[in-house]
């Protein structure tokens, strides 16, 4: 039986559930029968990687594969890492409880940039070296995956493939040739070198930087005849025939989201300007209404969860949004089943919605303005007018909705001190919207929750030419909303302004990063994403003892000739829309949604999704 | 349709903890697709209800409860459906239907019996040497800790028995002590006290435990399992 940790160990740490895996729904194999393993590694804590569809996804994916063990790996939280290290224990994957340091793969998925030093902690733990240099012919092949793998320089040094798209696309033919491979007696530079001929496969190894003397790059060259000068996303065009697991994995211990994840489609129509995930998942893709129908049933079965989440990036741009949850509805409502709808626009239709499916008294409504006045809405093209969110609040609150949460960003391209104000303003207008029902309709105080984050320009957005403000500025900018705000009602948070200056720099960083990264986790950083073990000291000396500068990666602006370093990696966006969407951006224009008006952003190469769909 | 259960808690589950072990339970209903009623008002909860928490990282024979169907369902149907969608670790032995105006399994547990597996530097020897002689104090005082403060108790009270088990070379006893909401020992104060009787340091991570049965009283003043004599 399954039985690697010692009980003493276990008993010692906080929530041992997180080491022992078990889950309903964990796949079991023969190790006898297998000729791959695979450790997933999520680079954070078990309850937030396990609340990740796209690990629910390439898991199963994985594993239908008679050949391949996937198997789980998750950070182990700080009390855990002291046991391990104190004992010797040897990063485990959950499924098996074996070390993974003689796995065939070792995959990461990189959903945040704060979770790299958790990364190489990880190898470390596992026994791996980090330096790619350094590892030898039968160390696992490190492979990494996920949104920030598009600019993958900062881990460059330390990983053998990074892989830019969906996973259901190249495995299946990587591991095939994998498997022969290693049949043949092939060494892993020869298959690495064989991954050359994939689109989708960045291998660090087989390209060279060379800079100027301001630290700009000066030329990023393939010193391989095979490798490409730039290296494409790959993505899945048919949402309806692509692989969808039937089961998801049922954690014992209370997770970040505790339910049925339902993806209803890849991309966003939106083109929001600050956001990368609406630029590096175009094109837009949905399922069918009744695909997801009948995925839910499966899933449902499978786990007995209490709780329906669909999730995407923008829900309520579903087009069969309403087939849908009315489908979920009828199915579930009798059965005890929450529905939940993060993401929605506020209208009649949604409210309404929202009043059937969920508890009233629990909710808060929830409005991403991301800027306080319009100018400022229109420069990030943001579609959302103050007249629709007072609209919707005002709606809202004849529901009995009480409470209000309102996103925004401190630091957006030409913010001015009346942006910064608008923040206060906008929410002590949906204050007084309150105040305007009458007031035997409204038994409970109202609560409006404003919070900021800090603006990150990140790579493929319209704005990655841009400077990020200092942690100083934004501690300014969010003294100036906080003394503008005078009504009781309205909280005002805002995210810590140094964690955000950090993901700035590796965001848009290059591989001069790798050795500064290599030396934070040296100083002991890790879990950076956590605001109380996130230590900016540690990381400024990281900085100074590698001789590299904070402002260069975050403050600086960056011409449009200049260099990139993710310019040899194409998620279908042309440079040109970007520069583009910029120079709109700066003359306060927007640009309609895909769905109102393609806008020949280049996506429409991968020969799927919206780009393709007739207009009607 | 009221039934009681008797479910055994394994090792490859014993670091799930109480609340959880309740959330488990209920999914595994769900994926039964078992008709389990629910609680009325606002706040609609699973009719199901366990005798008493087991601590983490305890295994167990014998845990009990009782839950609500909405329709009156063959028990040993009923019983091998959600045996069939238990997570490993988790099996329900026995099921039965539950005679009208049984209390409910919580208000009427009094006696538990445990099983302690002592670490390495505990010796059989050490067991069978002292245990008489423990048992035949007039009072065994420990510090019991409460939320607030912690106290002197008398637990001698609490034990009725305490036997040797000792195996392969290995030392385990097994006790019989009271449990429930009135009196209650845990076994790993009985461990602790054991051990200061013995001289013995108590290193309480070391130590394993498995409960093995839970008793009520019945008409007679008799104490028997949580489940017998209680069927439709
Ligand atoms: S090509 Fe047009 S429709 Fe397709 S993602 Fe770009 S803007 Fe949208």
């Amino acid at each position: 039986m399954y039985k690697k940790i010692p009980d003493e160990i276990l008993l010692q740490v906080e929530k041992p559930a997180r080491y022992v895996g078990r889950e309903v729904n964990m796949v079991k194999k023969d190790l006898s029968e297998i000729d791959i393993r695979f450790a997933f590694c999520f680079p954070d804590v078990y309850e937030v990687g396990m609340s990740h569809l796209g690990l629910e996804i390439l898991y199963f994916f994985l594993n239908r594969r008679n050949d391949t063990y996937c198997e789980r790996v998750f950070a182990p939280w700080v009390d855990m890492e002291e046991k391990m290290r104190e004992n010797n224990i040897p990063l485990f994957a959950l499924e098996t409880g074996d070390s993974i340091k003689k796995f065939d793969f070792v995959g990461f998925t990189l959903q945040y940039e704060m979770s790299y030093t958790n990364v190489l902690n990880m190898l470390d733990l596992a026994g791996i070296s980090l330096f790619r240099k350094d590892r030898k012919e039968d160390d696992p092949i490190i492979i990494c995956g996920g949104s920030c793998a598009y600019n993958p320089e900062p881990l460059a040094d330390f990983v053998d493939v990074f892989y830019l798209g969906e996973g259901e696309v190249l495995y299946d033919d990587m591991l095939e040739l994998y498997k022969k491979f290693k049949k043949e007696g092939r060494t892993k530079q020869e298959y690495l070198e064989a991954l050359l001929d994939f689109d989708g496969l960045y291998m660090p190894q087989f390209y060279d930087a060379e800079y100027n003397e301001d630290g700009t790059i000066k030329s990023f060259t393939p010193n391989h005849p095979k490798a490409r000068k730039v290296i494409k996303k790959v993505i899945v065009n048919d949402m309806d025939k692509v692989f969808f697991p039937e089961k998801q994995l049922v954690p014992f211990i209370e997770v970040v989201h505790d339910r049925v994840t339902l993806e209803l489609f890849r991309g966003c129509i939106r083109g929001c300007r600050f956001c990368q995930a609406g630029f590096v998942y175009r094109p837009v893709r949905e399922k069918r209404a009744c695909t997801l129908l009948e995925n839910t049933k499966k899933l449902m079965e499978s786990t007995g969860h209490e709780e329906i989440s669909l999730t995407s990036l923008s829900t309520s741009d579903f087009t069969g949004f309403e087939e849908l949850a009315c489908g979920l509805i009828d199915e579930y409502k009798e059965k005890q089943v929450n529905i939940s709808l993060p993401s929605l626009r506020i209208d009649n239709f949604s409210l309404d919605l929202m009043q059937k499916v969920q508890e009233v008294r629990k909710s808060s409504l929830t409005f991403a303005a991301e800027a306080g006045t319009q100018r400022l809405r229109d420069v990030i093209n943001k579609n959302l007018t103050e007249e629709n969110i007072l609209n919707g609040c005002k709606l809202a609150f004849d529901g009995g909705w009480e409470k209000v949460k309102l996103y925004f960003m401190l630091g957006l391209p030409t913010e001015t001190e009346e942006d910064l104000k608008g923040i206060a303003h906008l929410s002590e207008k949906i204050v007084e919207k309150y105040f305007e029902i009458p007031k035997e309709k409204r038994p409970r105080p109202v609560a409006v929750n404003a919070s900021a984050s800090c603006f990150v320009p990140k790579p493929f957005t319209p704005f990655q030419w841009d400077a990020q403000d200092t942690y100083e500025t934004f501690g300014e900018k969010a003294l100036i909303v906080k003394n503008e705000i005078k009504r009781k009602q309205v909280r005002f948070t805002y995210h810590n302004t140094m964690m955000s200056s950090m993901e700035g720099v590796l965001a848009r960083g290059d591989r001069k990063l790798s050795a500064m990264l290599y030396r934070a986790w040296e100083l002991g950083c890790r879990f950076d994403g956590w605001t109380d073990l996130f230590d900016f000291n540690k990381w400024k000396q990281a900085f100074d003892d590698t001789g590299l500068s904070i402002a260069f990666y975050a403050n600086r602006e960056r011409s449009y000739d200049e260099i990139l370093p993710w310019d040899h990696i194409s998620v279908g966006v042309n440079k040109s829309f970007l520069i583009n969407e910029r120079e709109k951006a700066l003359r306060s224009e927007t640009t309609p949604n895909c769905r109102q008006k393609c806008s020949g952003c280049g996506a429409a190469s991968f020969g799927g999704g919206i780009c393709h769909e007739v207009q009607i | 349709m009221k039934y009681r259960f008797k479910m055994e808690k394994g090792e490859e589950i014993k670091f799930i903890g109480h609340l959880d072990l309740l959330v488990a339970f209920q999914r595994v209903l769900k994926r039964a697709d078992i008709p389990i009623d629910y609680s009325k008002g606002f706040n609609p909860h699973q009719l199901v209800s366990f005798a008493s928490p087991l601590g983490l990282g305890l295994t167990s024979k014998a845990e009990y409860g009782d839950f609500q169907l909405k329709e009156d369902l063959d028990a040993e149907e009923v019983r091998e459906r959600m045996n069939k969608n238990m997570p490993d670790g988790l099996y329900i032995s026995k099921l039965v239907k539950l005679k009208e105006g049984v209390k409910n399994t919580m208000t009427s547990l009094e006696r538990a019996d445990y099983e302690i597996y002592f670490p390495d530097y505990i010796t059989p020897d050490d067991i069978k040497e002292n245990l008489d002689a423990f048992l035949n104090q007039k009072e065994i005082v420990v510090m019991k800790k409460t939320k607030k403060s912690t106290k002197e108790a008398d637990i001698r009270e609490d034990i009725f028995s305490a036997e040797d088990i000792s195996h392969d070379g290995k030392a385990v006893m097994k006790i019989y002590v009271s449990s429930g909401s009135t009196r209650n020992l845990k076994c790993d104060t009985f461990a602790e006290a054991f051990c200061k009787f013995i001289n013995k340091p108590f290193e309480k991570y070391k130590f394993n435990y498995c409960r093995t049965q839970m008793y009520m009283k019945n008409e007679n003043g008799d104490y028997v399992s949580l489940i017998s004599g209680v069927e439709l």
